[in-house]
C-alpha cells in the first residue's frame, strides 16, 4: 500500500468507543438528533486522556499500558482478528504492538494522536504477519489464497448475510478490505483511518465506497443488472 | 432539499447528514433508490456482526509480562551506557565535547607515533631485566670458574708431571676443554644474552670439573 500522505491533524482523536455512539455521517438510524456541539467536549476530553496516556507510557508507567489495553485492547484484537483471520495470530499481533509502542514511544512526536499511532503500529504489525504468512505458504508450496479466513463466530442477527459478507470480503483488494473493516466493523472515522493507513480522508472515503459497491455487486446484484444479465 | 437518483452514489460516497435524510425521503417514492439504500445499510449491518469485543483473560498478563521483560532489558542496556559514560551524569553537550576531545587526543597520539616510530632497541625495563639476569649468570659462572680453578690448582702437580699414561691423557683432554671453553667465552662475550652458548659453556665447565675430579681421584 502506497503512502499517500498523512492528513491527520493533532486534534483528530480516536475514542475507545465505536463510531456510532458519536456523531456519524451515515444514512442511518444512528444519526438523528445528535447535535455536533455535544461532540466538542468529548473530543477535548479524549485529547487530554490521549496526551496523558502517551505521557504515562513514555515514562515507562506500566499502568499507562494497562489503561491503553483496558480502553482499546478488545478493539485492537478485533482489528487484528479481522485482518489476520484468527484469534491466535491476533493476540500475538496485539502483544507485538504493545512491545513496539514501548520500544518506540520515545520517538512519538505527537503528529497524530497517541491512539491513532498505536493502531497504525497494530495495522503494520498485521501487514507484516500477513506477509510472513504468505512467504511461509509460498515456501510450503501452498496455493491457498492470501485473504484471511475469519473463523466462525457466534450467530448474530444476520448470520447468513454475515457469512456471505466474510466470503465476499475475500474478493476485495487488500486496501478496500482494510478500509471497510476499519470503518464498518470497527467504527473508526475516515480521519482516523487516514491516520492509521497513512492515506488522505478522501482516499479513505473513495476506497470505502468502492468496497461497498463491490460487495453490493457480489452479495446482492441490483435487480436491473440481474435482469440485464438474463436478457 | 431536492435530490434525484443521480445524487445517490455521491451521497453514498460523502453525503452530509441533510443529504442522507433527503435520500431517505426520496427513496420513499423511488423503488430503485429504496432498494439500493436497503442493500447499502444491510452491508453495514452485516459488518457489525464481525465485531467481537469479547474479553481474553490471558492476553493482558501475557502483554504485561512481555512489557516488564522488555523494560528490564532496556534498563540493563541503559546501565551499560551509563557505565560507558563513567557515571558522570554529563549533559549531552559535555558528552559531545568529551568525545571530541578524546578523538582529538587519539588523532594527535596516532600522528605522533606515525612521525616518531619507536626504535628497535628494547625498552628500558626489559633491558634492566635482561641485564639483571645476565649479571646473575655471570656471577654464578665466575664463582664456578673459581671453584674449578681451585680444583685445577690441586691437580696442577699431576698435570705438569703425569705419572701414568692416563694422567697424560687427562692433561690432553683438559687442554682441549680449555681451548673450547676459551672459544665459547669469546663468543659469549660478543653475544652475552645467548642462552645456548651459556649452556654449552656450562657443559664444558662440568666436563672440566669432572676431569679434574677424576685426576684427583687417581692421585688417591
Amino acid at each position: 500500500m502506497g503512502t499517500m500522505g498523512l492528513a491527520l491533524s493533532w486534534e483528530t482523536r480516536i475514542s475507545s468507543m465505536p463510531r456510532e455512539r458519536e456523531m456519524r455521517v451515515e444514512p442511518s438510524e444512528d444519526l438523528p438528533g445528535r447535535p455536533s456541539e455535544t461532540v466538542a467536549p468529548a473530543v477535548t476530553a479524549a485529547a487530554a486522556e490521549d496526551a496523558e496516556l502517551a505521557e504515562r507510557c513514555r515514562t515507562g508507567d506500566l499502568g499507562g499500558y494497562e489503561r491503553l489495553y483496558a480502553l482499546h485492547g478488545a478493539r485492537m484484537k478485533n482489528v487484528a482478528r479481522n485482518l489476520l483471520g484468527n484469534p491466535i495470530d491476533a493476540e500475538d499481533a496485539v502483544q507485538e504492538t504493545f512491545l513496539k509502542v514501548q520500544r518506540s514511544i520515545a520517538g512519538f512526536r505527537g503528529q497524530s494522536s497517541f491512539v491513532t499511532w498505536t493502531y497504525r503500529i497494530l495495522i503494520n504489525t498485521c501487514y507484516d504477519a500477513r506477509r510472513s504468512r504468505v512467504r511461509k505458504k509460498e515456501v510450503a508450496n501452498d496455493d491457498s489464497e492470501e485473504s484471511p479466513r475469519p473463523e466462525p463466530r457466534a450467530p448474530g442477527a444476520h448470520p447468513s448475510l454475515r457469512m456471505a459478507l466474510e466470503r465476499a470480503l475475500a474478493g476485495l483488494t487488500k486496501h478496500q478490505r482494510d478500509v471497510f473493516l476499519l470503518y464498518e466493523v470497527e467504527g473508526f472515522h475516515h480521519a482516523e483511518i487516514a491516520g492509521m493507513l497513512e492515506i488522505t480522508e478522501t482516499a479513505s472515503k473513495n476506497t470505502l465506497f468502492q468496497a461497498k459497491r463491490n460487495l453490493r455487486q457480489v452479495l446482492e446484484p441490483p435487480r436491473g443488472n440481474t435482469a440485464a444479465g438474463a436478457r | 432539499m431536492n435530490i434525484t437518483c443521480e445524487d445517490r452514489d455521491r451521497i453514498f460516497l460523502d453525503g452530509t447528514p441533510a443529504e442522507w435524510a433527503a435520500l431517505e425521503a426520496h427513496s420513499g417514492n423511488c423503488t430503485v433508490c429504496s432498494e439500493e439504500l436497503r442493500a447499502w445499510k444491510a452491508i453495514s449491518a452485516a459488518a457489525k456482526e464481525m465485531r467481537d469485543y469479547s474479553d481474553s483473560p490471558s492476553l493482558w498478563p501475557r502483554i504485561e509480562q512481555a512489557l516488564t521483560a522488555e523494560a528490564a532489558r532496556k534498563k540493563h542496556r541503559a546501565e551499560g551506557w551509563n557505565w560507558l559514560s563513567l557515571g558522570l551524569g554529563l549533559s549531552l553537550g559535555w558528552q559531545t565535547a568529551a568525545a571530541a576531545a578524546l578523538v582529538l587526543i587519539l588523532t594527535a597520539s596516532a600522528g605522533w607515533i606515525y612521525l616518531h616510530p619507536p626504535k628497535s632497541r628494547p625498552s628500558p625495563d626489559l633491558s634492566l631485566l635482561k641485564s639483571s639476569a645476565l649479571a646473575e649468570v655471570e656471577r654464578t659462572q665466575a664463582a664456578y670458574e673459581q671453584a674449578i680453578d681451585k680444583l685445577a690448582a690441586d691437580a696442577k702437580a699431576q698435570l705438569e708431571n703425569p705419572a701414568t699414561p692416563l694422567e697424560a691423557s687427562y692433561r690432553e683432554k683438559l687442554l682441549v676443554l680449555d681451548s673450547a671453553i676459551n672459544d665459547l667465552r669469546a663468543q659469549a662475550g660478543m653475544n652475552p644474552s645467548n642462552a645456548h652458548l651459556r649452556q654449552q659453556l656450562l657443559a664444558m665447565y662440568q666436563e672440566k670439573q669432572q676431569t679434574l675430579q677424576d685426576i684427583l681421584e687417581e692421585k688417591r
